[in-house]
C-alpha cells in the first residue's frame, strides 16, 4: 500500500456486499436517465424521420412568389434548396386523364427531389428537355411503360398532350388510395399546360429547406419582412421544426415544457435513488470517515478519499448504466425498424444518443460525488472515541424513542427505523414516491397518443373496390372470385342505398341503408351501446349509429321504401360509431345482406373491401384490377396503412417503453434500497438476534420498515404525482383537443400495485438472507 | 447445582487449506452463581467458545448442556427463545438500541417475548444501575459507562440462568470498568447469577470465583477461589 488512497480497493473487497449495492443503485440510476433521455431523443428522431417522409423536408413554403423572387430566396446562404410547386387537378374536379383514368398534374424544379424524401426516382432521371415527365411505378406498371415512351394526356378541352417518360419514381400513398396516375414535370411545361404564365403564380407554392443548423424563425422573418410577405402567405412545417426545436408554434411550445417538466423529473429521480441509497450506509460511512480523521487524516484528505472512492464506484457503474440504456434505444429502434422497415428506414440500426450518454453521465457522476460527500462532512464532527468505538451511528441524532406502547416491539422497531432519521426518510420516500410520479407524469403521454394517432382499425381494408358513382354495380360473385386468391385474406363487401325518405315515430327523416356481412357485424360488437347484435344479424332487424340530434332507440319502428315496397323495419341495437362519415341529422340503418336484397330488390356491392396476408406480393392488385373489370376503381390503402401503423407503433413504442422502464427501475430500485437500508444495519440486527429476536419478528420489523417507506411513498407520490399529471394533461390534452382531466384510476392503480410488489418482494431476500447466517456472523457483519 | 456443561466443544472454520480451527474439545461446567473469566490472546478462541455457549454459533463437535437442556438439539427457533429467557449477553460495544430509551432497552428481551414487564421491578434495576433518572434517555445521550450499565440490565432483567458478557469493560476507563465489575460481582453474589466472562485485562480476573485460558484453541481451567 502506497498510499492511504490504496484502502478504497481494500475497502471494496472487505463490503463487498454493500459496495456492489451502491454500484447497483447507480447503474439503475444511470440506466433510467440515459435510457429515457434516450429514447425521447430516438422518439424525436423517429418523428422527425415521419415528418419529412409524410410532408417532405420543407420548413416554410411560400405563396406568391414570382420566379425572380424565387431564384433570389434560392441564393440566400441559409437555404439549403428550394423548389417551386404547382398542382393541377389536386382535387380529380377535371378531366385530365391518361388512358381513360383520371391524372393529377405536378409542375416542380429538379431540387424537389432533396426537399421530398418520398419523391425517389428509381429509374432514369429528372425532367431535363420540354415535354418529358415522370411518372410513379403504379402508372408505369399499369401501363406497361418504360424510360422514352411516349403518353397521351387528354384535356377537360379535349386536346391531347404527348410527353416523353424522363424517369420512375416510387409510389405515392395518395395516387395509390385514389386510384389515379400522377405525372411530374418541370414548371415551364407545367405553365404551358395550365395556361398559367410566370406572373401568374398565385396558387404555386416556394417550398424551402434550410440548412440544418441555422436560426430557421429568424430566417424566414428576414424573408418574410424583405419579401413584404403577409402572415397567410407563410407556412411552416411545424411538426418537423418541432423535432428540430426550432418551432414557435404554441402548441409545440406546450409540448416542450411538458417535456422538459418530464425531463426536470427524471433527472431528480435518478438524483433520489443514488441519495437515497448511499444515505442508508451513512453511519456505517461516518465511522469509518471518522476513524481515517482520528489517525491523523486532514479533512481535505478525506474528501480527496471521498470524491476517489465515489469515482471508483462511477468507473464501473456509469459506463454499465450508459450501455444498458443505449442497449434499450437499441432494442426499441430495432423493434420500429422490424416492424415497419420501409417507414423507419432512416432510423440508424445502433444509434447513440449523446444528449441521453451526457445526461446521464454527468447527473449519475455528479451526484454520487454529492451524495458520498455527506458522510465525510458529518465524519468530521466525530470525536476521536466516537469514531473508536464503533457508535458512530449515535452522532445521527434520534429526537424520540419508538413507540413500544401502541405497537408491538418488531413494529415499533421497523417504523422507527424508517422515520427516526428524517433526511433518510425523506429520500427513502422521495424516491419511492418519484417512481409514482413519474409513471403519472408519463402516463399522460398515453393519453396524448389516443388522442393525436389513429390507430388502424381491426376493419380498415388494404385494398377498396369501389362501384363507378357510388352505385350497386360490383358484381356479387366477385366476392367468390376474390377469396379464392391466395394472398388475400379477407373479403367483405357492403351495398349502399342512399337518402331514402323514411318514417320515424318522432317524424320523417332522411336514411341510408347498408349492408353488414358476419366480419363487419363482428367487428361492430366493439361498440355496440345499446340493444343486440342478433337480431340484425339474423335478418330480423337493423343497427343504427348512435345521432345526438336525432337518438333512435332499440325497439323503434322505421318505414320506408327502400326500392322494393314499404318496408316497417325495428331497430334491434344502437352502435357508438362506424367506419363511415355520418352527416349531422342523416340516419345509418345497417342490416343483414339477406335483408337489404328482400327490401331493395338489388343484389350486387357498391363496395368490396379486401384485407390482404402478411407477405401478399405486391403486384396483387394487378391480379385483382384484372378480376374486378375497368369500371371499378382500386383504391390501394397499403402505403397509407403501412405509415398510420408506423406512426402509431412508434409512439406506442416508445410511450410504452417509457413506462416500462420506469415500472421496472421502481422495482429495482425499491428493492435495492430496502436491501441496502437492511445491511446497514446488520450488527445491530445481530445483536438483537443474540438478545432473543426470532426470525419472524425480525421479518416484521424489515417488514414494517419497508411497508413504512412504501405507503409514505405511495401517499406523497399520489399527493405530488396527480397534480403533475393534471398539469401535464392540461398541456398535452385538454389545450389541444379540450377534454378534461380525470384521475388515472387504473395508471395509479398499476403503480400501487407495482410498488407494493416491489417492497413485498424486497422484504424476502434479505430476511431469508439473515436467517441463514449465524447470530455471530450477522454481528460480525462488514 | 450444575448450569453449564460443554462436552468436548470444536469449531472449525473454512475449507481445506483455508481451514482454522478455533475451538479444540473444550469442555468445563460451571454451578450456579459461579463468576468464571475467560481469558487469552486475541484470536485465541475466546469469543468462538461464547458464541457456541450462547447458541450464536454452532459447534463443529460437541455439547453444550445449559440447565440440563442440550441447545444445539433445539430448532433454531426454540433456541432463539431459549436464548431470549435464559441468557443474558453484554457486549464490548454495548450494541443497544439507539431507537429506544435506558427503560425500552432493559425491557427489550421482555418485549421481545410479548410480556408487560413487572414496573416495580425495572424501577428496582434502575436504581440498582444508577439509571432511574435517566430512565427516558436516549443511548446516544449517556456517556460509555452508562451505556454499559444499560446493557447490564437488559442482561438481568429476565434472571437468566446465565450472563455471557464478552469483555464488558473493553471500551471503558478505569472508573466505569470498576463500576461495571462491581455491579457484575453484585449481580453474582446477591442474586446467584451466574455469569461467564471474556477479558484482556487481567486486573479483573483477581475476584471473580474461576479463570480459564484459551491458549490457540484449547481451553485450560485455571482454578480460583472456588476451585
Amino acid at each position: 500500500m502506497r498510499s492511504y488512497l490504496d484502502l478504497i480497493p481494500i475497502s471494496y473487497k472487505v463490503h463487498k456486499k454493500q459496495s456492489l449495492m451502491t454500484r447497483f443503485c447507480i447503474i439503475l440510476a444511470v440506466f433510467l436517465i440515459t435510457a429515457i433521455f434516450g429514447m425521447a431523443d430516438m422518439e424525436i428522431r423517429s418523428q422527425n424521420v415521419q415528418a419529412k417522409w409524410n410532408y417532405g423536408e420543407w420548413h416554410a413554403a411560400l405563396k406568391g412568389m414570382d420566379d425572380e423572387q424565387a431564384e433570389m430566396i434560392s441564393m440566400w446562404p441559409e437555404v439549403f434548396a428550394s423548389t417551386r410547386y404547382d398542382t393541377l387537378n389536386y382535387r380529380l374536379g377535371l378531366d385530365y386523364k391518361v388512358e381513360g383514368k383520371k391524372a393529377v398534374i405536378a409542375g416542380l424544379d429538379e431540387s424537389a427531389l432533396d426537399i421530398f424524401p418520398s419523391m425517389k426516382i428509381m429509374e432514369g432521371g429528372f425532367p431535363s428537355a420540354p415535354g418529358e415527365v415522370l411518372v410513379d411505378d403504379n402508372m408505369r406498371k399499369q401501363l406497361t411503360l418504360s424510360i422514352g415512351d411516349k403518353i397521351t394526356l387528354k384535356t377537360p378541352e379535349n386536346t391531347e398532350k404527348i410527353y416523353s417518360i424522363s424517369g420512375i419514381t416510387e409510389n405515392f400513398p395518395l395516387l395509390m388510395k385514389r386510384d389515379v396516375y400522377g405525372l411530374m414535370m418541370n414548371m415551364d411545361d407545367f405553365r404551358q399546360l395550365s395556361l398559367k404564365n410566370a406572373e401568374d403564380n398565385y396558387d404555386s407554392i416556394l417550398y424551402i429547406r434550410f440548412l440544418p443548423w441555422c436560426n430557421i424563425q429568424k430566417t424566414i422573418s428576414k424573408i418574410q419582412n424583405q419579401f413584404q410577405l403577409p402572415d397567410d402567405k407563410i407556412t411552416r412545417n411545424e411538426i418537423l421544426l418541432a423535432t428540430m426545436a426550432q418551432s414557435r408554434d404554441s402548441t409545440i411550445i406546450y409540448f416542450y415544457t411538458a417535456a422538459g417538466v418530464l425531463a426536470v423529473l427524471v433527472s431528480i429521480a435518478g438524483s433520489l435513488m443514488i441519495t437515497g441509497s448511499l444515505n442508508s450506509n451513512i453511519a456505517q460511512r461516518t465511522e469509518f470517515f471518522g476513524m481515517l480523521r482520528c489517525l491523523g487524516a486532514t479533512k481535505k484528505q478525506v474528501t480527496r478519499f471521498v470524491r476517489k472512492e465515489a469515482l471508483s464506484w462511477c468507473k464501473s457503474a456509469v459506463p454499465i448504466g450508459l450501455i444498458a440504456g443505449t442497449v434499450v434505444v437499441w432494442i426499441l429502434c430495432a423493434a420500429l425498424k422490424v416492424l415497419s422497415p420501409r417507414y423507419f428506414v432512416g432510423m440508424p440500426d445502433f444509434g447513440i444518443s449523446i444528449i441521453g450518454i451526457i445526461c446521464g453521465a454527468v447527473i449519475g457522476v455528479l451526484t454520487v460525488i454529492l451524495a458520498a460527500l455527506a458522510p465525510a462532512r458529518r465524519a468530521a464532527k466525530v470525536s476521536p472515541l466516537t469514531a473508536v468505538s464503533g457508535n458512530a451511528d449515535s452522532q445521527v441524532i434520534i429526537r424520540k424513542a419508538a413507540n413500544t406502547r401502541f405497537f408491538k416491539i418488531d413494529t415499533a422497531l421497523g417504523v422507527h427505523h424508517a422515520m427516526g432519521r428524517r433526511k433518510n426518510f425523506i429520500l427513502m420516500s422521495g424516491s419511492f414516491a418519484f417512481s409514482i410520479i413519474l409513471f403519472l407524469a408519463f402516463t399522460t403521454m398515453v393519453d396524448f397518443m389516443n388522442h393525436a394517432i389513429t390507430p388502424l382499425r381491426p376493419y380498415n381494408p388494404d385494398i377498396s373496390l369501389v362501384s363507378e358513382n357510388n352505385t350497386l354495380s360490383i358484381d356479387n360473385e366477385l366476392v367468390k372470385k376474390l377469396t379464392g386468391i391466395p394472398d388475400i385474406k379477407r373479403v367483405y363487401g357492403r351495398m349502399f342505398a342512399y337518402d331514402i325518405p323514411a318514417q320515424t315515430a318522432k317524424g320523417e327523416m332522411t336514411v341510408n341503408l347498408i349492408s353488414y356481412e358476419e366480419l363487419q357485424f363482428g367487428w361492430a360488437e366493439d361498440s355496440l351501446i345499446e340493444g343486440s347484435l342478433k337480431e340484425a344479424v339474423n335478418g330480423n332487424g337493423v343497427l343504427t349509429v348512435y345521432n345526438q340530434s336525432n337518438p333512435i332507440k332499440p325497439g323503434e319502428k322505421i318505414t320506408a321504401d327502400f326500392g322494393n315496397g314499404v318496408r316497417k323495419i325495428t331497430v334491434s341495437g344502437v352502435l357508438s360509431d362506424c367506419p363511415f362519415n355520418v352527416e349531422e341529422g342523416e340516419g345509418i340503418l345497417i342490416c343483414s345482406e339477406a335483408l337489404f336484397r328482400s327490401m331493395t330488390g338489388e343484389k350486387d356491392y357498391t363496395i368490396i373491401d379486401l384485407q390482404l396476408k402478411k407477405n401478399a406480393d405486391d403486384g396483387i392488385s394487378d391480379e385483382i384490377r384484372a378480376l374486378a373489370g375497368k369500371n371499378v376503381q382500386l383504391s390501394d390503402m397499403r402505403m397509407d396503412n403501412a405509415q398510420a401503423r408506423g406512426a402509431s407503433l412508434a409512439f406506442a413504442l416508445f410511450v410504452y417503453g417509457f413506462l416500462a422502464v420506469i415500472a421496472m427501475i421502481a422495482v429495482f430500485n425499491i428493492i435495492n434500497s430496502i436491501a441496502m437500508s437492511v445491511y446497514a444495519r446488520m450488527k445491530q440486527y445481530g445483536a438483537m438476534t443474540a438478545i432473543g429476536m426470532d426470525s419472524m419478528q425480525l421479518l416484521k420489523m424489515i417488514a414494517a420498515e419497508a411497508i413504512t417507506y412504501g405507503v409514505s411513498g405511495i401517499i406523497s407520490g399520489c399527493i405530488l404525482g396527480l397534480p403533475v399529471n393534471r398539469f401535464l394533461y392540461q398541456y398535452l390534452v385538454t389545450q389541444r383537443w379540450g377534454e378534461q382531466w380525470y384521475i388515472p384510476l387504473s395508471s395509479l392503480g398499476i403503480i400501487i400495485l407495482i410498488v407494493v410488489f416491489a417492497v413485498l418482494l424486497a422484504i424476502i431476500k434479505p430476511a431469508e438472507e439473515i436467517r441463514n447466517m449465524s447470530v455471530a456472523d450477522i454481528i460480525s457483519w462488514q | 447445582m450444575e448450569i453449564v456443561n460443554v462436552q468436548n466443544l470444536s469449531k472449525v472454520y473454512g475449507k481445506g487449506e483455508n481451514q482454522v480451527r478455533a475451538l479444540t474439545n473444550a469442555s468445563f461446567s460451571m454451578e450456579k452463581g459461579e463468576f468464571a473469566a475467560v481469558v487469552g490472546e486475541s484470536g485465541s478462541g475466546k469469543s468462538t467458545l461464547l458464541n457456541c455457549i450462547g447458541g450464536l454459533d454452532v459447534p463443529t463437535e460437541g455439547k453444550v448442556f445449559l440447565n440440563q437442556e442440550d441447545i444445539f438439539s433445539l430448532s433454531e427457533k426454540k433456541r432463539t427463545i431459549f436464548r431470549r429467557k435464559n441468557i443474558g449477553f453484554i457486549f464490548q460495544a454495548f450494541h443497544l438500541v439507539e431507537e429506544l430509551s435506558v427503560e425500552q432497552n432493559i425491557i427489550f428481551p421482555l418485549l421481545l417475548d410479548y410480556q408487560k414487564p413487572d414496573m416495580e421491578k425495572v424501577d428496582e434495576l434502575l436504581n440498582v444501575l444508577g439509571l432511574y433518572e435517566r430512565r427516558k434517555h436516549l443511548p446516544c445521550q449517556l456517556s460509555g459507562g452508562q451505556q454499559q450499565r444499560v446493557a447490564i440490565g437488559r442482561a438481568l432483567i429476565t434472571q437468566p440462568i446465565l450472563i455471557l458478557a464478552d469483555e464488558p469493560t473493553g471500551n471503558l476507563d478505569s472508573a466505569n470498568s470498576r463500576d461495571v465489575m462491581e455491579l457484575l460481582m453484585k449481580a453474582s453474589r446477591q442474586y446467584q447469577q451466574t455469569i461467564l466472562m471474556i477479558t484482556h485485562n487481567r486486573n479483573l480476573t483477581t475476584d471473580v470465583d474461576r479463570v480459564l485460558r484459551v491458549t490457540d484453541g484449547h481451553l485450560m481451567d485455571m482454578g480460583g477461589k472456588r476451585a
